[in-house]
């Protein structure tokens, strides 16, 4: 392989590392702060990517103020879904576990029914290429890296400098003590499902800007989110994106030298051994 | 007494049922109905030490493929591949089962998630053997079954399936049952309730996990097998991520608490799609209502249903006194 090919994938991947990083966080805020697995965090990001296509290629809409749009409505679904579902499942995950697999059933069939099952497509009105080294950079993939990277900068700031961010991270840590402490559970529950599926559906507006879209376009995201905050370590922001990065990379560049379906081997194997030799994944902490 | 007089019943009615019912398409729902219900139950045997596997798809895939390819390119009778289609799928548990049930809780289902979409993308990769991701068609029927004048079994007809699913259901579930009444399940049991306390009083939790997970695996593996000369095609993604998750439905809405349970979730759960034949289309809407009904409701499963009404009734009775 060339160089320039090389940089070219070692780019895309980047790109979609920016994706995972989005779909990871969302994660992992619902994961350490709820204490529950929310499988159906796949199905959050696709209907981010579909309320984006009905406000840009049906509607006509700018594509921006539909990501915002989208972000917003997704993240209002969220709360809902918190309040609903998961509020009275609190402290038994086994239960809340299965709701989320309803959920899955729910959701794909719901955008199914309402979309039918063919792919869609939209496109980002971003056109263009800057030229870096010999590489041509689509910039709407560049757009990609930029807005993840914003908003980690934005995530991390509000963790560290907000009470609610504070009481984010006391809860994560030590849900009682925290709830001893006067932090209102339920409140930030529903916050962290807000920016949770908010950010899901901002990973799934962008990623309908670079593939078409589909009801069951889901589990992939939710695969890749659980193998980054494994890479990671279940609540660290820092482990996100670092696990973001590198799975990101080994998409990108690994299916150029070998075939998709060794790289995916690759991939799952590589997840499988650091759960087996490093659970605390590679910046997290006992 | 009264469930072995009433399972006598049952599997009576069961082998008389082709009698009134023997349209293909009646056999096919049931022979599926039955599968899910070896399915289920199996799940329920990990499941008794705590342990959530979403590798029943994968599993059945390992088996559809061992016994398709043992048949096909090294012409050994169906029977045998089979059994051995079962045995493959046990020995991929056992081999992993050591690594994987250090894991706790949700990350040992992640594993378990992984390990079937390696199965997937093994087969779809290794295109010589197994014809990649278009699978393999014209897989052969079972051999046929002859004892002169009495049983003529060429597996021609779906009835002939039907008999050859409920024998391999029976005995599945006898096995089963069997395991769950030895000291085995008696120790699985402990394990699920408190862990490190078993491996203090010298339980090797560990080893009872990997053999809870193994024998779990042969089932769905056999099932695997079967599947593949009854429908006689194959491919990677036969049996997906979703399928385990129906499989983890079946145990949980007829509940995991009893034995009965997985066989109740997997029979109704089957079997309602296709009586509400109108309804198809809000089919999985369905699915979702009675689960979260079931979770929210009825945390024993279906199976638990009589004690809840029973204590329900109870109750009444205890406030009007």
């Amino acid at each position: 392989m060339s160089t320039a090919a090389l940089w070219q994938s070692i780019f895309n991947g980047l790109a979609l590392g920016g994706i995972y990083i989005l779909v990871a966080l969302g994660l992992t805020l619902v994961m350490s702060i709820m204490g529950i697995v929310q499988v159906a965090h796949g199905e959050i990001y696709m209907i981010g990517a579909y309320s984006v296509y009905y406000m840009v290629a049906v509607l006509g809409g700018n594509f921006f103020l539909a990501l915002v749009v989208s972000t917003l409505f997704v993240g209002g679904l969220g709360v809902l879904l918190e309040r609903l579902c998961f509020r009275p499942l609190r402290g038994q995950a086994d239960r809340a576990f299965t709701v989320s697999i309803a959920l899955i059933l729910i959701l794909q069939n719901l955008v199914l029914a309402i979309a039918g099952g063919n792919p869609r497509t939209y496109s980002s009105p971003i056109g263009g290429v800057l030229h870096l080294l010999g590489v041509a950079i689509a910039w709407k993939r560049l757009i990609i890296v930029l807005v993840g990277l914003s908003l980690l900068v934005a995530l991390f700031l509000f963790i560290k400098l907000t009470n609610t961010g504070q009481a984010m991270l006391a809860i994560s840590q030590e849900r009682e003590g925290a709830a001893l402490q006067g932090m209102d559970i339920d409140r930030i529950s529903g916050v962290a499902m807000f920016m949770g599926c908010g950010l899901a559906a901002l990973a799934g507006g962008f990623i309908g800007s670079l593939f078409s879209i589909s009801p069951t376009m889901g589990s992939f995201a939710l695969m890749k989110g659980i193998a980054v905050i494994i890479l990671g370590g279940l609540g660290s922001i820092p482990g996100a994106v670092v696990g973001g990065v590198i799975l990101g990379l080994v998409d990108g560049v690994l299916p150029a030298i070998t075939t998709a379906h060794i790289a995916g081997l690759i991939g799952f194997a590589t997840i499988i051994m650091i759960l087996i030799f490093r659970p605390q994944g590679i910046l997290g902490h006992e | 007494m009264v469930s072995l007089l009433s399972s006598a019943v049952l599997i009576v009615c069961l082998l008389m049922l082709p009698l009134f019912l023997s349209g293909p398409y009646h056999m096919h729902i049931l022979i599926l109905t039955m599968l899910n219900v070896i399915l289920a139950a199996s799940l329920r045997l990990i499941n008794l030490s705590g342990q959530i596997s979403l590798a029943h798809g994968g599993m059945m895939t390992i088996g559809a493929y061992t016994s398709t390819l043992l048949v096909m390119k090294l012409g050994l009778p169906t029977w045998a591949a089979i059994l051995l289609a079962g045995f493959s799928a046990a020995l991929i548990a056992y081999l992993v089962g050591f690594p994987f049930v250090r894991l706790k809780g949700i990350y040992f289902s992640i594993v378990t998630i992984f390990l079937s979409e390696m199965v997937v993308l093994t087969a779809q990769q290794w295109e010589d053997l197994t014809g990649g991701s278009t699978g393999i068609f014209g897989i052969p029927r079972p051999d046929p079954i002859v004892i002169p004048g009495i049983l003529n079994l060429d597996f021609s007809s779906k009835v002939h399936f039907y008999y050859l699913a409920l024998v391999l259901m029976l005995v599945s579930l006898l096995i089963l049952f069997a395991v769950e009444r030895s000291r085995i399940g008696l120790t699985l049991r402990a394990i699920q309730q408190a862990d490190s306390l078993t491996e203090s009083v010298g339980i090797n939790a560990t080893g009872f996990k990997v053999l809870a997970f193994t024998i779990g695996c042969f089932f769905p593996g056999l099932t695997g097998g079967f599947y593949s000369h009854y429908i006689s095609a194959i491919s990677p993604d036969a049996f997906s991520f979703l399928f385990s998750i129906y499989i983890l439905v079946y145990m949980t809405v007829g509940g995991d608490k009893r034995f009965a349970g997985p066989i109740l979730g997997a029979s109704v759960l089957t079997i309602l799609p296709e009586v509400s034949r109108p309804l198809k289309a809000f089919m999985p809407f369905l699915f979702a209502a009675v689960l979260i009904a079931v979770i929210f409701f009825v945390p024993e499963g279906i199976a638990g249903l009589p004690n809840l009404l029973r204590r329900g009734r109870s109750g009444e009775r205890t406030a009007h006194a």
